[in-house]
C-alpha cells in the first residue's frame, strides 16, 4: 500500500493560483469554497521586506483530529494514509470542521456534508497526480509514495531540510514544505 | 515601518464555518438540565428534609429537566447541516469521539430523568394523570424515589462535565483545550440548576437551603473560571493568545470583553445578594422582599451561566496555533 504525501517547494511558487484554480473544475468545488489555497505572506521592516508563497491543503494527518471526533465515521483514514470523507454518513455536525487546526474544511452549503482536500482520490485510482501537482507551471507541488523509497518525495524528503505546518499541535501532517530553488534534489 | 501582511489573496482565506448561538444554546439548557437532576435530587436526599419525600416540594423541576434537555438537543439538531441524516449518530458507537458519547448518552439519561420525575410526583398530580399506563408506571417507580434521586445526582453531574468535556478535547482550539473547562461547566450547570430551584421552590426552607449552596457553587465557578485564564496566561503562546478577546476592548473584541465584565459584575452581584438574603432575619414566610433578592440574584446566576457558554463557544473558535492566531 502506498502512503502519500506532497512536498511544497515554495522558492518555486509564482503565486499564478493555477492550482486552485485546477482544484475547483476538477472537484467541482462551490464558488464560496476552496480546497486549497495560496497565501502571500508579507513581513519584515521596509525595505527589507519577504515574502512567503505558502499554498495550504488538507495535510492528511496521521493523528488526526477531524477523523477521531468525527460521530459517525465519515471521516476517516483510508489505507492509503489519506483522510477522506465518505459523504452519505455525513450528518454535517461541523466537529470536524472546528477540530482541525489547519482550517481547511468546509461546508458544501448545497448538499450539507463535510468536504475538503482528497489528494484528488478519483485521480490516484486512475494513477494520474492530483490536479494541482499535475497543473503546476512552477513544479511547486510534488506529490508521491513515502514507502516507495525511490519516489520523488521520498528522495527529497531524505536530502533536504524540510518543515511541516503547526507542528506544536501534534497532529503528524503529511504535507511538507521546502525551500530549495533552484536545485532540489 | 514593520510590516505584517498574512493572506493577501483575501478571497481564498478560509473563513470558519462556526457553530454558532444553537450550540451555545445546547450547551447552556445541557448544563442546566443537568443541574436540576442533580440539585432536585439533593434536594430529596438531604438530611434535614422535613416532611415524607414526594410531598417536598417542587415536582416540577424533575419534570422541567427531561424538557429543558430536548429544547438543547432541539437547538443542536437545528445547527445539524444534515437533519435529516440525524439518525447517523445512532447507526455506529465511535469510542474516540465525544460527539459520539454525547448522542448515546441522552439514551441512558432519558430514562433516568423521566422515571425520577414520575417517581417524584406528589399524590394529587397523579391523580390527575388520564393515562393508564402512565399513572402505572408512576405508581410502580414511587417505591425507588430514593434509590432514582441517587442516580439522577451522578447522571446530573455527568451530563453537566459532558458538555465541557466534549469542547476541551479540542486540540486545534486552545481556548478550550483545557482539562478545567469541564469543571468550570459543572460548576455553572450546577449552580444554574441550583438558582432555578430557588425561583420554582414555593416552600421557604428550600429555597434559602439553596441559597445557601448555590453561595459555594458560584464561588466555585468563579475560582475555576480565574484559574482556567491563568492557567492559560501561564500555557503556550496560542493558549495565551485565546484569552486575549477578553482582555481587549477594541472594536473587534468588545463582546468578549463586555463578557467577562458582565460576568465579573453579575456572579459577585448574585454571591451578595445572597449572602444579604442568609444572613437576615427570618420569619415564618419570605418576605416580598427576600423574594426579590432571592430571585434577582438567581436570574443573574442563570445570565451569568448563559454568557459563559456562548463567550466560550465563540471565542474558541476564534483561537487556534500558527498564523491564524489572534
Ligand atoms: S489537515 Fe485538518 S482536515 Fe486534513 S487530516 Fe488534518 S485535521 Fe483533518
Ligand atoms: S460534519 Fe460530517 S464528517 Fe464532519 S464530523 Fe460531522 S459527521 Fe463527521
Amino acid at each position: 500500500m502506498p502512503r502519500y504525501a506532497m512536498v511544497i517547494d515554495q522558492s518555486r511558487c509564482i503565486g499564478c493560483m493555477a492550482c486552485v484554480v485546477a482544484c475547483k473544475r476538477e472537484n467541482d468545488v462551490p464558488p464560496e469554497n476552496y480546497r486549497t489555497r495560496v497565501l502571500e505572506i508579507v513581513q519584515g521592516t521596509y525595505p527589507t521586506l519577504t515574502t512567503e508563497m505558502r499554498s495550504e491543503l488538507c495535510n492528511h494527518c496521521d493523528n488526526a483530529p477531524c477523523v477521531s471526533i468525527c460521530p459517525t465515521g465519515a471521516s476517516h483514514h483510508e489505507e492509503d494514509g489519506t483522510v477522506q470523507i465518505d459523504r452519505k454518513k455525513c450528518v454535517g455536525c461541523k466537529a470536524c470542521i472546528t477540530s482541525c487546526p489547519y482550517n481547511v474544511r468546509y461546508i458544501n452549503e448545497e448538499h450539507g456534508y463535510a468536504d475538503k482536500c482528497s489528494f484528488c482520490q478519483h485521480r490516484l485510482r486512475e494513477g494520474k497526480k492530483p490536479a494541482c501537482v499535475a497543473t503546476c507551471v512552477g513544479g511547486s507541488r510534488i506529490f508521491g509514495d513515502l514507502d516507495d523509497p525511490e519516489s520523488e518525495v521520498s528522495k527529497i524528503l531524505r536530502r533536504v531540510g524540510h518543515r511541516v505546518l503547526k507542528k506544536e499541535v501534534g497532529t503528524g501532517p503529511n504535507i511538507y514544505y521546502i525551500n530549495q530553488y533552484p536545485k532540489r534534489a | 515601518m514593520e510590516l505584517s501582511i498574512t493572506g493577501t489573496n483575501a478571497i481564498t482565506y478560509p473563513v470558519m464555518h462556526v457553530w454558532d448561538w444553537r450550540v451555545a444554546i445546547y450547551l447552556f439548557l445541557g448544563g442546566l438540565s443537568g443541574g436540576l437532576m442533580t440539585m432536585s435530587a439533593i434536594n430529596y436526599l438531604r438530611p434535614g428534609r422535613k416532611g415524607p419525600m414526594q410531598s417536598v416540594c417542587c415536582w416540577q423541576i424533575p419534570v422541567m429537566a427531561p424538557i429543558l434537555l430536548s429544547i438543547g438537543l432541539f437547538f443542536l439538531w437545528l445547527d445539524l447541516e444534515r437533519k435529516l441524516h440525524g439518525y447517523l449518530f445512532y447507526m455506529t458507537f465511535k469510542p474516540l469521539s465525544p460527539m459520539s458519547w454525547g448522542a448515546w448518552i441522552v439514551l441512558v439519561i432519558y430514562p433516568l430523568m423521566i422515571l425520577y420525575a414520575l417517581a417524584a410526583l406528589p399524590d394529587e398530580v397523579k391523580a390527575r394523570i388520564k393515562n393508564g399506563f402512565v399513572k402505572n408506571v408512576a405508581d410502580a417507580v414511587a417505591p425507588h424515589l430514593s434509590k432514582l434521586a441517587k442516580l439522577n445526582v451522578v447522571f446530573g453531574v455527568l451530563l453537566s462535565i459532558y458538555t465541557g468535556i466534549l469542547l476541551s478535547t479540542f486540540v486545534a482550539r486552545p481556548l478550550w483545550n483545557s482539562a478545567i473547562l469541564p469543571l468550570l461547566f459543572l460548576a455553572s450547570g450546577m449552580s444554574t440548576g441550583a438558582a432555578v430551584m430557588i425561583i420554582i421552590a414555593k416552600n421557604k426552607e428550600v429555597k434559602l437551603f439553596f441559597t445557601k449552596l448555590d453561595i459555594w457553587l458560584i464561588f466555585f465557578e468563579l475560582l475555576v473560571l480565574a484559574l482556567m485564564f491563568y492557567g492559560h496566561y501561564t500555557a503556550d503562546a496560542a493558549h495565551r493568545a485565546a484569552i486575549m478577546p477578553f482582555f481587549n476592548s477594541s472594536h473587534d473584541t468588545f463582546p468578549y470583553f463586555l463578557s467577562i465584565i458582565t460576568i465579573g459584575i453579575l456572579l459577585p452581584l448574585a454571591i451578595v445578594l445572597k449572602f444579604l438574603e442568609v444572613t437576615g432575619k427570618h420569619t415564618e414566610e419570605v418576605s416580598g422582599f427576600g423574594l426579590f433578592l432571592m430571585n434577582t440574584s438567581a436570574i443573574f446566576v442563570l445570565i451569568g451561566g448563559a454568557i459563559i457558554r456562548f463567550a466560550l463557544v465563540y471565542a474558541g473558535q476564534l483561537s487556534g496555533y500558527g498564523y491564524n492566531m489572534m
